[in-house]
């Protein structure tokens, strides 16, 4: 009884604009606020609207026989709010059918997995709270940012309460084992679904290649016979994909909501065939052995590493200057009352995509950062983000000072 | 395996043995060679020709003037008059060269950034022995101080020219054999060349820059050779909104009258479509190329140098930009005060450059070394942290990646050729200074962008060899000749 599990990824950052180094202790208003517009707006009329409708239809038409899950990061939540909220109140209406998932995440698609501990379990409870008020659901399964995984990732989310986990099925971590079972996180009850990343990428990367004769290579019955090869060997293929790959990544016109909304009939002809929610999938299938993970690992690039975000000196810099709050905030509490807008500035500031701007690689990968990124370049992105931290080690600085010299005067 | 249909096939060697053919031959009409530039076309056309030849080919390059040091032992140098370098000798076993012919034959005297103004000033004081009466900013220039300093085949000029009866020549008065008019020396040029070299076998005539073109005209209409004209710069570029026309007029009766045009970058294609309405077609791109440096020394070991340096290396000109390298130090220094900012040049804005330093205060905070070359220069782009370009308008912009090769990262005008071929620099529009101080601030506070920018565009430049400029060159070269063979 194999089944499909599809996951979304719906995330979109609060881009820095290009600020500089004279704005600093002169202005505060670090984010592009109109960009931000843009793009959200942009994205909800190709995208998130035109496949939630596709989505809603194929839910109701197949009566809890399709399912699928998805992971919106709270940045996304937000400016989905303030920007387009009939987006979001699409998504509302797709987890009204029951059918419909939502996975846990760092509500500011952070780092902090890797850096910050405290910080880390604090940005996983924001964003369950959050989830729980906006769908009706607390999450129950977890997925790290860009899927960043390594065993005490795996630990840690079975310590806040998830009872499964999301990760790259990565060649040579899984050897010969095949990522189309579930696992189990080395000493942990945590239960592991793993990216089938071959199938997945079929859909995210190769879905416009042409075959020789230059018709559309990936049709959906193409994709079901694939599938349906795999009978007798998988419990669960894990297709996770950007949302954006539907409408965005491929226009509309390419045919994709057409390929996704043909794909469950196609798959289901098959009777054993069956699609699950994440949570659904760790429930019905046991674990096959303990997976352990050697490496950090995550869904990002040729190398599915953290190179993306911490490859070059530029990267590293800039998260170890983020990540040091002693240093950074200087010595305020982030957590007093009165730092509350410190501490969002703050969160926004880890989101990963600032990191992931500043990638100097070169070749395909480098296209693809390139492609995302706001910025002219990636100099130009680090030299507006460390300008912004300029900027608050500047204003922390000088309210630490006023405080020493008002408690002196007070004595 | 498959063989070239016209190459024979050796059984014993599996080894495709080429047809041999005589070589192509291409002469060459330039303005500059070093070490004697002022500019960065001489180190461009060495860069060229060292890979051209490499590659087979067989140049014979001719300038207006030879200085006795030039070294270009994989080509002919020579004058207009015929008169071949001595070459390959080093500064310090240098005395006075051996005179191959006589002295009357005296060569153009051309420099190619100078004005027709400077021109004048330029002869005055070089016949008149007034050099102190010369602007400072010609007083520095390496052609002029050349002459004036008698460097022309180790020959006092000034002497020379004074000294009657050594001149064969039927002009008695020594001004008369210098034209008083910078047009007229670029006539006299075309004249000379166009008479000593007619005779010549060569396939193509390939010339640098416009004060070559009218004589390379002539000669390809002499001899019905094609002509292929190479745009290092336009007047435009050089500049602005004071170009000399009749400069204009000559660059595009050049671009016109030639075969096809050889631009550095698209940059540069693009003006010369525009200005002188050459068809797209006949404008081809060959960009600059540097060759990679296999060992610097480390002068960052001298310990002379001050923390933070950022240099500008180029001649001191509106073209240039050296006022918004100035203004950008300004808005760095309140926040770094200890920056040394290096102009290593010279040219007509020099005493400006420096007046304006003087006024805003902040004369502790610059050097200006003059014209520099080098040991000099090197020691410049190694200790320097970052090199700027902030052209008006840079046909390419060959001491950018001069600066790469020396670990040096580089922030460059987007108005510049060379920002076509490097992206791992950072690019600013020239008049954006707050965002050049910016940037440089940045660059200086964190070593990390430094490295990170050095560390990517060192492995560009690897791809930016002269052999790619040669190879595209020789297809040019293989289109205007079809007799033309390597």
């Amino acid at each position: 009884m194999p089944a499909v599990c599809f996951y979304f990824q719906v995330h979109q950052p609060y881009r820095l604009r290009r600020y500089s180094y004279f704005d600093v202790e002169k202005a505060t208003t670090y984010f592009d606020e109109s960009l931000n517009r843009s793009i959200m707006e942009g994205i909800a009329a190709r995208c998130y609207l035109p496949t939630n409708e596709r989505l809603l239809r194929m839910l109701r038409e197949h009566q809890g026989a399709f399912k699928v899950a998805f992971s919106i990061s709270g940045t996304a939540i937000e400016q989905m709010r303030q920007y387009a909220p009939e987006a979001l109140e699409s998504f509302r209406a797709l987890a009204a059918t029951g059918h419909v998932e939502f996975l846990g995440e760092t509500y500011y698609h952070s780092l902090a997995s890797l850096y910050d501990r405290e910080e880390f379990e604090s940005q996983v409870l924001l964003h369950a709270e959050c989830v729980e008020r906006e769908f009706g659901q607390r999450p129950r399964v977890f997925r790290n940012t860009e899927l960043i995984y390594n065993d005490e990732i795996g630990q840690r989310a079975g310590e806040l309460g998830f009872r499964g986990v999301l990760a790259e099925g990565v060649s040579d971590v899984l050897g010969w084992r095949s990522p189309h079972f579930v696992y189990r996180a080395p000493g942990a009850t945590t239960k592991m679904l793993l990216r089938s990343f071959k199938l997945s990428d079929d859909i995210a990367f190769r879905f416009t290649h042409r075959d020789d004769s230059n018709s559309q290579f990936l049709t959906p019955d193409r994709f079901a016979s694939s599938l349906h090869a795999l009978s007798g060997n998988a419990d669960v293929v894990g297709l996770f994909l950007d949302y954006e790959t539907f409408g965005e990544h491929h226009r509309r016109e390419s045919g994709i909501l057409d390929f996704l909304e043909a794909l469950p009939r196609h798959t289901l002809i098959q009777r054993e065939w069956k699609f699950l929610t994440p949570s659904e999938a760790i429930r019905l299938f046991s674990p096959v052995s303990e997976l352990s993970f050697p490496r950090t690992t995550s869904w990002a690039d040729t190398e599915r590493d953290v190179s993306a975000w911490g490859g070059n000196m530029m990267q590293r810099a800039a998260l170890s200057e983020v990540y040091d709050t002693q240093k950074l905030y200087a010595g305020c509490d982030l957590r007093a009352p009165d730092m509350a807008v410190a501490l969002e500035t703050w969160r926004r500031l880890q989101t990963s995509d600032h990191f992931y701007y500043m990638s100097t690689k070169g070749d395909g990968d480098g296209v693809v950062h390139r492609h995302f990124s706001p910025f002219e370049s990636p100099y130009d992105a680090f030299v507006a983000y460390m300008n912004v931290l300029k900027d608050i080690n500047a204003r922390c600085r000088r309210m630490v000072a006023e405080r020493e010299r008002r408690l002196t005067a007070n004595e | 395996m498959d063989f070239p249909t016209h190459a024979p096939y050796n059984p014993n060697t599996r080894v495709a043995v080429p047809y041999i053919r005589s070589p192509m031959k291409i002469l060459m009409l330039g303005w500059e060679y070093p070490p004697h530039i002022a500019g960065g076309l001489g180190t461009a056309c060495q860069g060229l020709t060292s890979a051209l030849s490499a590659q087979g080919v067989d140049i014979h390059f001719v300038v207006p003037q030879l200085f006795g040091r030039e070294e270009a032992r994989h080509m002919v140098l020579s004058d207009a008059s015929r008169r071949v370098s001595p070459g390959g000798q080093q500064p310090h076993d240098v005395g006075p060269a051996p005179l191959p012919i006589p002295t009357t034959r005296i060569p153009a005297f051309l420099s190619p950034y100078w004005n027709p103004r400077q021109f004048k000033e330029a002869v005055a004081a070089v016949t008149h022995r007034e050099v102190a009466s010369l602007s400072p900013a010609l007083r520095n220039d390496p052609v002029a101080r050349a002459l004036i300093d008698g460097e022309v085949y180790g020959i006092d000029i000034v002497s020379a020219l004074d000294d009657t009866e050594t001149s064969s020549s039927a002009e008695s008065d020594p001004q008369e054999r210098y034209s008083k008019d910078l047009f007229e020396e670029v006539e006299r040029f075309t004249l000379q060349v166009s008479s000593q070299f007619a005779g010549e076998t060569f396939d193509v005539i390939h010339a640098h820059d416009w004060m070559t073109f009218p004589a390379a005209v002539a000669l390809s209409e002499r001899t019905g050779k094609p002509l292929i004209v190479h745009v290092h710069s336009l007047e435009q570029d050089r500049s602005g909104l004071f170009a000399h026309p009749p400069i204009s007029e000559i660059e595009r009766f050049g671009t016109r009258h030639a075969d096809k045009v050889i631009a550095v970058s698209y940059f540069t294609k693009r003006s010369i479509e525009r200005h002188h309405g050459v068809s797209p077609s006949r404008v081809l791109v060959v960009h600059n190329g540097v060759y990679p440096r296999e060992m610097v020394t480390d002068y960052r070991e001298k310990k002379t140098w001050p923390e933070h340096v950022v240099a500008f290396v180029g001649r001191v000109t509106f073209q240039k930009g050296p006022e918004y390298f100035v203004e950008m130090a300004s808005k760095v220094i309140p926040h770094l005060p200890d920056v040394l900012f290096v102009i290593a040049g010279t040219g007509d804005m020099l005493p400006s450059i420096i007046g304006r330093v003087k006024e805003l205060g902040l004369t502790k905070n610059f050097m200006f070394p003059g014209f520099v070359q080098g040991e000099e220069l090197e020691e410049i782009f190694s200790v320097a942290d970052i090199y700027v370009m902030p052209s008006v308008s840079e046909p390419f912009g060959i001491t950018a990646l001069e600066a790469v090769s020396f670990d040096t990262p580089i922030i460059i005008s987007k108005q510049s050729g060379v920002a076509e071929v490097i992206e791992h620099a950072l690019k600013v529009d020239f008049w954006d200074v707050d965002r050049m101080a910016d940037l440089i601030i940045n660059a200086l506070v964190h070593p990390e962008l430094r490295h990170d920018l050095v560390r990517m565009a060192r492995e560009e430049i690897k791809q930016l060899h002269w052999d790619a400029a040669a190879l595209k060159t020789i297809d040019i070269y293989q289109d205007v000749s079809p007799r033309a063979a390597v």
